[in-house]
């Protein structure tokens, strides 16, 4: 297991230093850098020679000293500075993140409890009409546009019914509108992924022989069936957190909040590198972590894969 | 990622529509009532942003968000009446000019402070205005656009300052006026370019402070309640009525509209022109303030080898119908251009009989040019198409949509348009390649006729890519003319070369667009459209 998990851990790690080096490059290749976008902009009305001055003041030595000295950087927890704010990276990260992580934690957990009652209603409902008007809300669901059902969410709860208010408002309130934007697409791959799989266990032989037993629908359902299940919705659980950062994008420019995803917009707008690299880093660490987690959790949760893991 | 905004205008009038057939009608309160005209003290007001604040080093104070912020917490040496434009005083009593106005000597109010506790004295606006008119290499300061041939500051004694000049510069005196000469403290002001970004940087002497910012998201203001200097022409003087501003970023259109008109905040900035009669169908006020400079329009540059030939540049000018891009995309808010300056601009001159549409003119110009149209419509020459590139100006309204139009009109001329979107890594590289970037669409706003030179001199944003050495030389000439009807009849002159050279093709006077709540009075602006919240009050609901 110690060894299982240490090369895990490795792999992690590797991918990590993967993901900084190809968006490092990736970012140098772009047209354009931040201190010219930043300083051509008309509104500081400066000259041409006063920004090739400010450009030989900020331009590093060469490009590969520039790229150890900023993975040394990461290594250490500095970030450098936002060249849009002029603020330390790592201050506007941690503004930024608990924002974030309140939103997609809660979205998570809502979109799971969407999932499983789809899923599970679907798996328990006679009435074949009912189990396939069930089994196609996680595609209607993936199809809606987390910007326009957001709107739409707030046209109607707050502008039209005022019941909670997108501006000012308390912490809770101002969640419940975005929390349930985001958490609709993204239960639909999970719910999706939970009624296929129930269909599958249900089709092993051992069902029918529970039921013989004696069992009501429910015991097979929750004891028996949805604890295989649960597997494969892990992965694609654990697969969401990324969906999880990208719909946060859309949903946080909508409601106005400063999270992560607001966060990245703007530094994309503003080519802020600095910024830019640190949210890909980050992304790509909270994706490694969530995947190790899932990996780690299999052997637990299934004795079968405890031998393949020591 | 994000989808593009008529797509979400369509979005919007469907779900609005949807909404209105299914509910009552929206409308929150009519004019309040009970209000007898006695500013009330106290209360907080809601005012949402479009976007959030960035660097706000004073200078760079001409980005509206930012404007927004500083015009509150800072104050100026001088008060330009947006009224009059007039110069009046403020935190200088009193000033001399010298004939050449290459001294200006200014006399201080005495008993000013700034909300660290600092004296706001000579030492302080020196320390200001050396960084202003120099920049600073160590701390990475660059030089404020407002300030022209600033040499040094002398403090003659704790309330008296004097700047000297190596050639004449007009233009000072409203340049102590705008909201990037807001005086910071001198803690503030030596600071490094990187701090002096940040807020919670920023002393400053005006009628409210920050008590708080959440990045990107709030920033909170509180009046300062020993404040007791503000412009002597003001009628209101003492402590600002409001308590507390809180000033919330919502990007989202639609939900800035509709959080005001739901009575969620009590103004907005950036009303969009295709929600003005929603906002005044609620019962709310729309302020469409002018930004009194070079108006909205496309800037032609002559370095590309396809529009060289002044002839071609005045055939797309004469192509394009500034009145039916009004018409179609904007409201009665966006007038129509006269001149390459708004009519409210300093030095104006009426144009409208130049900048006519007249596309038969405009065909015969560019075939006289030798533009002759190939198989699929587009003029050729030489072998190569008469295709033009522009991009989408983020800052600009409707930017795209108005470039889309332009396209559709000079299709009719055989000239291809080709608009590429407001990508910031792309754009800093090809904007000031004439070749690749023909065409720049924009506007600059500020009070005064240095407004022409900041928009066009070669050193300046230099929209055009300037290589013509009298428009350089009839600006200069305008920034350094003492006599203002001298000045004057110069920016009428530049005004008049510049549409020959077909270097503009005036669009529209672009306005800052607010929105607010009945019951929000005593709503001002500066003379280009920030909001000044000193004197607002919220009357009894």
């Amino acid at each position: 297991m110690t060894r299982y998990l240490l090369s895990r851990a490795g792999q992690a790690a590797l991918v990590l230093w993967a993901a900084f080096t190809a968006s490092y490059v990736l970012l140098q290749l772009l047209p354009g850098d931040s201190i010219l976008i930043k300083f051509q902009n008309p509104e500081l009305g400066l000259s041409p020679q006063q920004i090739a001055e400010i450009r030989a003041y900020y331009a590093g030595a060469s490009p590969l000293a520039d790229y150890a000295h900023t993975l040394l950087g990461f290594l250490t927890g500095s970030f450098g500075y936002s060249i849009d704010t002029g603020t330390p990276v790592v201050e506007r990260l941690a503004e930024a993140l608990p924002e974030t992580a309140r939103l997609a934690s809660a979205a998570f957990l809502l979109a799971v409890l969407i999932a499983v009652v789809i899923a599970f209603a679907a798996s328990y409902s006679s009435a074949s009409w009912l189990r396939g008007a069930l089994l196609s809300v996680p595609s209607l669901f993936i199809s809606v546009p987390a910007f326009w059902l957001g709107i739409l969410l707030i046209q109607i709860f707050s502008f039209r019914l005022r019941l909670v208010p997108v501006i000012g408002g308390s912490e809770v309130q101002q969640l419940v509108l975005p929390v349930l934007t985001l958490a609709v697409p993204i239960s639909a791959p999970i719910a999706q992924v939970l009624a296929r799989a129930i269909d599958q266990v249900y089709a092993q032989p051992f069902v029918p022989v529970v039921a013989a037993k004696g069992a009501t629908r429910w015991w097979i359902l929750w004891r028996h069936v949805a604890r295989n299940a649960v597997l494969p919705t892990l992965t694609v659980a654990g697969l969401t957190f990324g969906e999880l950062i990208a719909g946060s994008v859309v949903t946080e420019t909508v409601f106005g909040r400063a999270g992560i995803g607001r966060l990245t917009e703007q530094a994309v707008n503003a080519q802020d590198t600095p910024v830019m690299l640190a949210v890909v880093v980050l992304a790509a660490a909270v994706f490694v972590l969530v995947n190790l987690l899932v990996d780690v959790l299999f052997p637990i949760l299934d004795p079968r894969l405890k031998g393949a893991a020591a | 990622m994000s989808p593009s905004r008529p797509l979400r205008t369509v979005v919007t009038l469907t779900l609005v529509g949807l909404l209105g057939a299914c509910g009552g009608a929206g409308g929150v309160a009519g004019p309040a009532s009970g209000d007898n005209g006695t500013p009330v003290q106290g209360g907080t007001l809601t005012y949402l942003e479009h976007q959030p604040p960035t660097c706000l080093y004073l200078p760079a104070a001409g980005f509206y968000p930012n404007g927004g912020i500083l015009n509150q917490i800072t104050d100026k040496l001088t008060w330009q009446n947006p009224e009059t434009l007039e110069i009046e005083p403020w935190i200088a009593t009193k000033w001399e000019i010298n004939e050449d106005a290459t001294e200006y000597t200014f006399h201080l109010r005495d008993g000013v402070t700034f909300s660290d506790g600092t004296k706001l004295d000579a030492d302080a606006v020196a320390a200001n205005f050396d960084v202003y008119g120099l920049g600073d290499d160590k701390l990475k300061l660059p030089v404020a656009e407002f300030v022209n041939n600033y040499e040094r500051s002398e403090v003659l004694d704790p309330l008296t300052v004097r700047f000297h000049f190596d050639k004449p510069s007009p233009g000072f005196l409203q340049g102590t006026s705008v909201i990037g000469a807001g005086l910071v403290s001198k803690k503030t002001i030596s600071l490094p370019y990187e701090q002096q970004c940040q807020l919670k940087n920023i002393v400053g002497s005006g009628p409210f402070t920050v008590r708080r910012q959440v990045v990107d998201k709030e920033v909170d203001l509180v009046a300062r309640k020993d404040y007791n200097w503000a412009p002597p022409s003001s009628k209101h003087q003492g402590r600002a009525y409001l308590d507390e501003i809180k000033i919330i970023v919502t990007p989202e259109d639609n939900v800035r509209v509709g959080a005001l008109t739901s009575g969620q905040a009590d103004m907005v900035r950036y009303v969009q022109a295709y929600d003005e009669q929603t906002v005044k169908d609620a019962g709310f006020t729309i302020y469409a303030e002018p930004t009194r400079g070079v108006n909205n329009g496309l800037y032609l540059r002559p370095g590309n080898s396809l529009i060289k030939d002044v002839n071609v540049r005045t055939a797309l000018r004469l192509g394009t119908n500034a009145k039916e891009i009004v018409d179609t995309l904007f409201t009665p808010s966006y007038p129509v251009a006269t001149s390459v300056l708004s009519h409210l601009a300093q030095g104006y001159v009426d144009l409208s009989k130049e900048l006519v549409h007249d596309p038969a003119k405009a065909n015969a110009l560019l075939d006289q040019a030798g533009w002759a149209r190939g198989a699929d419509g587009v003029r050729v020459k030489d072998g190569k198409q008469l295709r033009l590139g522009v991009f989408v100006s983020g800052p600009q309204p409707l930017s795209k949509q108005t470039l889309e139009l332009v396209a559709q009109q000079w299709t009719k001329l055989g000239v291809k348009l080709e608009i590429r979107p407001a990508d910031a890594g792309t754009q800093a590289v090809d904007i000031k390649d004439a070749e690749k970037t023909a065409i720049q669409h924009g506007m600059v706003g500020r009070a005064d006729q240095d407004v022409i030179k900041s928009h066009f001199h070669s050193e300046n944003r230099d929209v055009i890519l300037s290589d013509d050495e009298k428009l350089d030389r009839l600006l200069e000439e305008e920034s350094a003319e003492p006599d203002v009807t001298k000045r004057n009849a110069k920016v009428a002159e530049i005004q008049r070369y510049v549409i020959e050279q077909g270097y503009a093709i005036p669009l529209f006077e672009e306005p800052q667009v607010y929105g607010a709540a009945p019951y929000v009075r005593g709503v001002a602006f500066e003379a280009v459209a920030r909001p000044w919240f000193y004197s607002v009050w919220k009357a009894r609901q």
